[in-house]
Order: C-alpha cells, then sequence, then structure tokens
C-alpha cells in the first residue's frame, strides 16, 4: 500500500529531513522534489519560488484553496479569499477579492506575500500584473483526484503544516481506496449530471466531474462529447437512457425542485422510471478540495446503493 | 438608402394572382420537403419508416398509444418534431419582421433586434435566472413569460420615448431603440457578471440563440400566436409598400401613417417578443433573408413579406439541423451557424450587386 506509507513516514519524520523529502517526493509522484531545496517550490505552470519562512499573510483565488488551508488549520495565515469562498463558515469573515477578474486594489491592499491562484477560470492578465508587482504567485492547476493531495500536501509545506496536511492527504486517500472498493464489481451505472437544463449542459470527457463519475462507477451518458461541457442534445440523452439522474444543487447554483420535476415527462427514460432522480451538493463536486472525498462518496452511494449500505454494514 | 429604394422600384415587376400564387405555393412545398428532410436528421438516427410511424401517432394523438412508443418513436414525436416546426415559424417570424422593419424605418440593416424589444426579453429571462425561478406554469415555461414580459415592457418605454405629439417619428424611435438595446444589454451583463459561474454558462447559452423542444401546449399557443401576427403584418402589406415610398408620398396617396406606423411597430414588437422568449437571440435571420427574398423576387410586401417567412422558416430549420447534428451528440448554438453561413450570404449579395451596377 503505497498510499498508507507516504503518510506514515511524513507523520514520523521532521519533513525538514532530506531523506524523507526525498522519499515523498518519489512516493507522491513529484520526483523534482528530491533535487529541489526544502524550501524551493515549483507551482503547476513549471515556475520555481523560493520561502525564506512560511508565508503569513496569503490570498486564495478560488474556494477549493481556502478550504484546503482551512482544513490544514492554516487560515490565520489566509487574508484574502474569493466572493465564492462560504466554506468552513469562518471563511466568510475574511476579506473578499472578487473570483475569476479580482480587484487587484484591494488584493494589493492586503498586503499578500503569497497569492495561491487556480489555472483555469482566472483572467490571465492578473497573474501578469501580480508578477510585476512582485507579489509571489503559486498556480495549482486541478488534472485528477490524486492531483488535489498532492497540492493539499505542497500546500502543507509551503505554510509550514505540513504534518497536518499529508495527515489530511492520507486520511482522504484512504477515503478514496474505501469507495473504490466498495463499487469494485458492481456494474457501472448509466448517468446524466444536469448543469442547466434550458438548454441542456452537461459534463463531458476532460471535465472533473467526468472524472468523479468514473470513480463512483458510474459511465457518463455524455461520454461520446467533444467537450468537457457540452450542450448535450436531448435526443442523445433519450438513445443513451440514464439509469440515474444527477442534479448539483447548492445556496446559489443549481436547478430548481420545480425544473427537476420537468424530467419527469420522459417516461420511458430508466431513471424516470425507477424515480433515480437524486440532488447533490454542487461544492462537493465542483471544487477540487477536502471535500472531494465528500462529493465521491455521496455520488458512489447514489449510483450504487446496495453495495454501499453492505460494506457499512461490514464495518 | 437611395440605392435601395431604387432597387426596391426597379426589382418589383407587376405582381398578379397567378404570380403571387406561384410563388407563395412553390415555396410552401419546399418548406414541407425541407421539413420533412430537417426530420431525418438528428444526433440519433431515425429510420424513414419511424418518422412515418411517429408522424401517424402524432395525427391519431392517442395517449393509450403514446405509453406504447419506443425511444426513437419519442425523440421524433417529443423531440424532433416540435423542435424542427419551432425553429421553421421562429425563422418565419424573424424573417416577417424584419422585412417589415426594413420597410418601416426605410433603413436596411433594420432586423428584429434593433428595437431593443430583444433586449427587454433577454432582460427578462436574466432577471428569472437571477432570482432561479425556472419551472412551468400552467403547462407554459416560465423562462419564455418572463422574456414576453420584458419585452413587453421595452416597447412600452420606446414607445413612450419615441413619441411626440401624438406622432412617432422613425429617427426617434430608432434612436430609441439603439440607446435603449445598449442600456438593457448593459443589465444583461452585469446579471451575467455577478451571477454564480455555473448559472452565468446558462445564461450566456441562452443567449446565444438555441431552440429547444417545446411541450406541445407551448408550441400550439406560440404557432397560433405567430400566425395570427403574421396574417395582421400581411394585412398592412400594401401599406408598407406605401411607406417605402417616404411618409410624405404615402400621406399624399391616402395612408393614414402615423396610425399604420403605431400598428406596425407593435406588431413587430408583440412578434419579437415572443420569438426572443423562446429563443434567445438568433441573428442574421431577420436582416439577410429580406435582402435574399427581395433581390429575386422584388419588393411588393404583399409578396415579399409571406414569401421571405417561408424562406427565413426554411433556413432556420436547416440551420438548426447543423446545430443539432455537426458535433452531435452535443448541439453549438444556432446562431453561430445562422451568422457564420448568412453573414457570408449577405457579402456576396453586396458585391454581387455592386459589380451589377458598375
Amino acid at each position: 500500500m503505497l498510499i498508507v506509507s507516504t503518510g506514515t513516514c511524513a507523520n514520523a519524520n521532521d519533513e525538514k529531513s532530506g531523506m524523507t523529502r526525498r522519499q515523498q517526493g518519489i512516493l507522491t509522484g513529484m520526483p523534482f522534489m528530491t533535487h529541489v531545496s526544502a524550501k524551493a517550490y515549483v507551482d503547476d505552470a513549471g515556475r520555481r519560488m523560493y520561502f525564506a519562512k512560511p508565508p503569513s499573510r496569503i490570498v486564495s483565488l478560488a474556494p477549493s484553496i481556502t478550504e484546503m488551508l482551512f482544513s490544514m488549520e492554516a487560515g490565520e495565515q489566509l487574508v484574502g479569499v474569493t466572493d465564492f469562498c462560504d466554506y468552513p463558515p469562518e471563511a466568510l469573515k475574511k476579506p473578499k477579492v472578487g473570483y475569476s477578474n479580482p480587484n487587484l486594489e484591494s488584493l494589493v491592499a492586503l498586503q499578500p506575500d503569497l497569492v495561491i491562484a487556480p489555472n483555469d477560470f482566472l483572467k490571465p492578465d492578473v497573474i501578469v500584473k501580480l508578477e510585476q508587482l512582485k507579489i509571489p504567485v503559486f498556480i495549482l492547476a486541478d488534472q485528477n483526484v490524486e492531483g488535489i493531495f498532492v497540492h493539499i500536501q505542497t500546500l502543507g509545506r509551503i505554510v509550514g503544516r505540513s504534518s497536518k496536511a499529508d495527515t489530511i492527504a492520507m486520511q482522504l486517500r484512504q477515503q478514496v481506496a474505501v469507495i473504490q472498493r466498495r463499487i469494485q464489481g458492481s456494474v457501472p451505472v448509466r448517468m446524466l449530471y444536469v448543469l442547466n437544463s434550458q438548454p441542456l449542459i452537461t459534463v463531458g470527457p476532460g471535465s472533473f466531474i467526468d472524472q468523479l463519475i468514473r470513480m463512483a462507477g458510474g459511465t457518463n451518458v455524455a461520454a461520446k462529447s467533444a467537450t468537457p461541457y457540452p450542450r448535450l442534445s436531448m435526443e442523445a440523452v433519450l438513445q443513451e437512457d440514464p439509469e440515474v439522474l444527477v442534479f448539483p444543487v447548492g445556496k446559489a447554483e443549481g436547478i430548481s425542485e420545480s425544473e427537476q420535476q420537468t424530467w419527469r415527462q420522459w417516461t420511458t427514460m430508466t431513471a424516470v422510471k425507477q424515480g433515480r432522480l437524486h440532488q447533490i451538493s454542487a461544492d462537493w463536486l465542483n471544487r477540487p478540495g477536502p471535500r472531494i472525498a465528500r462529493g465521491l462518496d455521496a455520488l458512489a452511494e447514489i449510483l450504487h446503493p446496495n453495495s454501499s449500505s453492505g460494506s457499512r454494514a461490514e464495518q | 438608402m437611395t440605392d435601395l429604394a431604387s432597387s426596391w422600384a426597379n426589382a418589383g415587376a407587376v405582381l398578379t394572382v397567378h404570380r403571387w400564387m406561384a410563388v407563395i405555393g412553390g415555396l410552401l412545398l419546399a418548406s414541407v420537403a425541407i421539413l420533412v428532410l430537417c426530420l431525418q436528421f438528428g444526433a440519433t438516427s431515425v429510420d424513414v419508416k419511424t418518422v412515418a410511424t411517429a408522424i401517424m401517432h402524432m395525427l391519431r394523438a392517442d395517449q393509450e398509444g403514446a405509453a406504447t412508443l419506443g425511444t426513437s418513436e419519442i425523440i421524433m414525436v417529443q423531440i424532433r418534431f416540435p423542435r424542427v416546426l419551432m425553429g421553421f415559424f421562429v425563422g418565419a417570424g424573424l424573417a416577417a419582421v424584419g422585412v417589415t422593419l426594413q420597410a418601416l424605418l426605410r433603413n436596411p440593416l433594420a432586423d428584429p433586434y434593433v428595437l431593443g424589444v430583444s433586449s427587454g426579453s433577454a432582460l427578462g429571462v436574466s432577471l428569472a435566472i437571477l432570482f432561479g425561478i425556472g419551472s412551468t406554469f400552467m403547462l407554459l415555461p416560465i423562462l419564455p413569460l418572463f422574456g414576453f414580459a420584458g419585452g413587453l415592457l421595452a416597447l412600452l418605454l420606446i414607445y413612450r420615448l419615441a413619441q411626440s405629439k401624438s406622432r412617432l417619428p422613425i429617427h426617434s424611435l430608432l434612436l430609441a431603440g439603439v440607446i435603449l438595446n445598449a442600456i438593457l444589454t448593459a443589465f444583461i451583463m452585469f446579471i451575467t457578471s455577478i451571477l454564480e459561474p455555473n448559472r452565468s454558462a446558462g445564461l450566456m447559452a441562452w443567449l446565444m440563440g438555441s431552440l429547444t423542444a417545446p411541450n406541445y401546449p407551448a408550441l400550439g399557443m406560440f404557432l397560433l400566436y405567430v400566425l395570427c401576427v403574421l396574417v395582421m403584418l400581411m394585412h398592412k402589406a400594401q401599406s408598407l409598400n406605401m411607406l417605402t415610398l417616404g411618409e410624405e408620398t404615402a400621406r399624399s396617396l391616402g395612408v393614414e401613417t402615423e396610425g399604420i406606423k403605431k400598428w406596425l411597430f407593435v406588431l413587430t414588437a408583440l412578434l419579437t417578443g415572443a420569438i426572443v422568449s423562446v429563443s434567445g437571440m438568433i441573428g442574421f435571420v431577420g436582416m439577410v433573408v429580406p435582402h435574399a427574398v427581395r433581390s429575386v423576387i422584388g419588393s411588393d410586401h404583399r409578396l415579399l413579406l409571406p414569401a421571405s417567412a417561408l424562406v427565413g422558416g426554411m433556413f432556420l430549420a436547416v440551420a438548426d439541423t447543423i446545430a443539432r447534428t455537426i458535433m452531435a451528440p452535443a448541439e453549438i448554438p444556432v446562431g453561430i451557424v445562422t451568422a457564420l453561413t448568412g453573414g457570408p450570404f449577405f457579402l456576396y449579395l453586396l458585391l454581387w450587386r455592386k459589380d451589377r451596377m458598375v
């Protein structure tokens, strides 16, 4: 079990020891860490950064990054968040800097010594401008679920909370492994994830949620589409005949109860026949942060309700 | 403007009942053929036999029969047929509004979106999405109702702004429309910028223009509405002919211009509001189709208006079929297809006419 060993060696040893760092680097799939010094980091845009001491004034430019920092108890070091950072509730008390087009003046006024930014949905010139202002920007690119756990560990080392971060990453990996064991051998369930119903927009190959669907033991009915967020043809949906419809819901997003009911007009659809219309908290799946295991668990529960209750009884 | 007027004057061959019947009859046949053709194509392939049985089922309209239908029949009856029909009527309405406004405003660039009614509709829908309203009310989808209400409010506003001393001067109508359009668009942009990203993507997708399969009560109401307004526009076709000669001339020929103008403005706005509320912003149909049809059959509005409506319907039905199938199983907004085919065609017409004039 490679997964567990990563966590244990990080827990047992002081992270500053070179030997442990090398092990961690190899085990977490980041071999470049074996030859960089203890406090130098390479972000997902390939830029090398050096921190003499853990940054104490951090601005997070994504809700998932905010959640990661709070989960490793680095909330104190966070001085600015986005308008959409609402979890944990403490995040709501932090100063806001906007979202995809953050207000640079209020961002700079917070005097950050580190900005942690996602590589997508941020206006490209924001990063250029911050670099001109000599504010270090650490970029995280979302690739896959394992990437989230690696990000948590990397951020943990940057902010000086590496043992806590490693523990969290290990727990999350274990949770994912448990979910995957639970659904092992189950027949994949055809499902449709309804991002928007007028017009119908869903997730396709290349999107993060499409990957979660496969991990949770589902088959995305939009798997044949060429784009990550396709406007799917209703004809194709009926042809592929989903067994489960999943509606993301949340405070500020998602599809209203009554709009979900309009899906019941498609009486030939297996999902409608069997009454398998489900809601899921959009934040759990949309945000590549520490709540992803919870999202995956909820999705697996929706897709494979029987296997889940069975394995729970065993535990 | 003068070159438009002259081209209208010389293209207007004598309109006889025979010619009218021949052109409209031919276009009607072509429309039916195009509609049947469009039904053949979709994200899923359905063979001709299924199309036939599905149409038979629909004509019989037996509820018990509907329960036994297979997936292909359901796709045909519940999705593709209403959508193709909807596309045809949206296209017909857009082209008819285009013809009317080009004559009424004596401006070749006029299209259904020039008067700001469409932005009013779009703002109505944006507000509905912003407040998370979205469902059906008495079998009718809520979003179109909001769109329609927004369009009506914009219509009243433009009317009040443009009216001076109980007259409706063309230039102030155009100006009020353009400015109101800009203001309403700014509101829509504002709503898009404050919406949660997922939902603003949904709103943008709607604004880009898309046809969805309506349920039959909604489709029936829409078709009836469009047909009624088209008939009323047809009724004023002769007055449109007079108006293109200039208001003074029209008045001297005994046309009660103020009343006619107001009536035509209200009719076009009502039609635009309804169209935008069901389909979003689909560009170029309202502008290109009237010009193309006019260059072939002349500018007598008694023929031009129904002919443009039929051609517009066919154009949009075909464009939507392309939008539905080109990236199947995904769809692209139909507005992209109309702009990419209509735009170059319009430029071609422009060049062709320039060559002819030299």
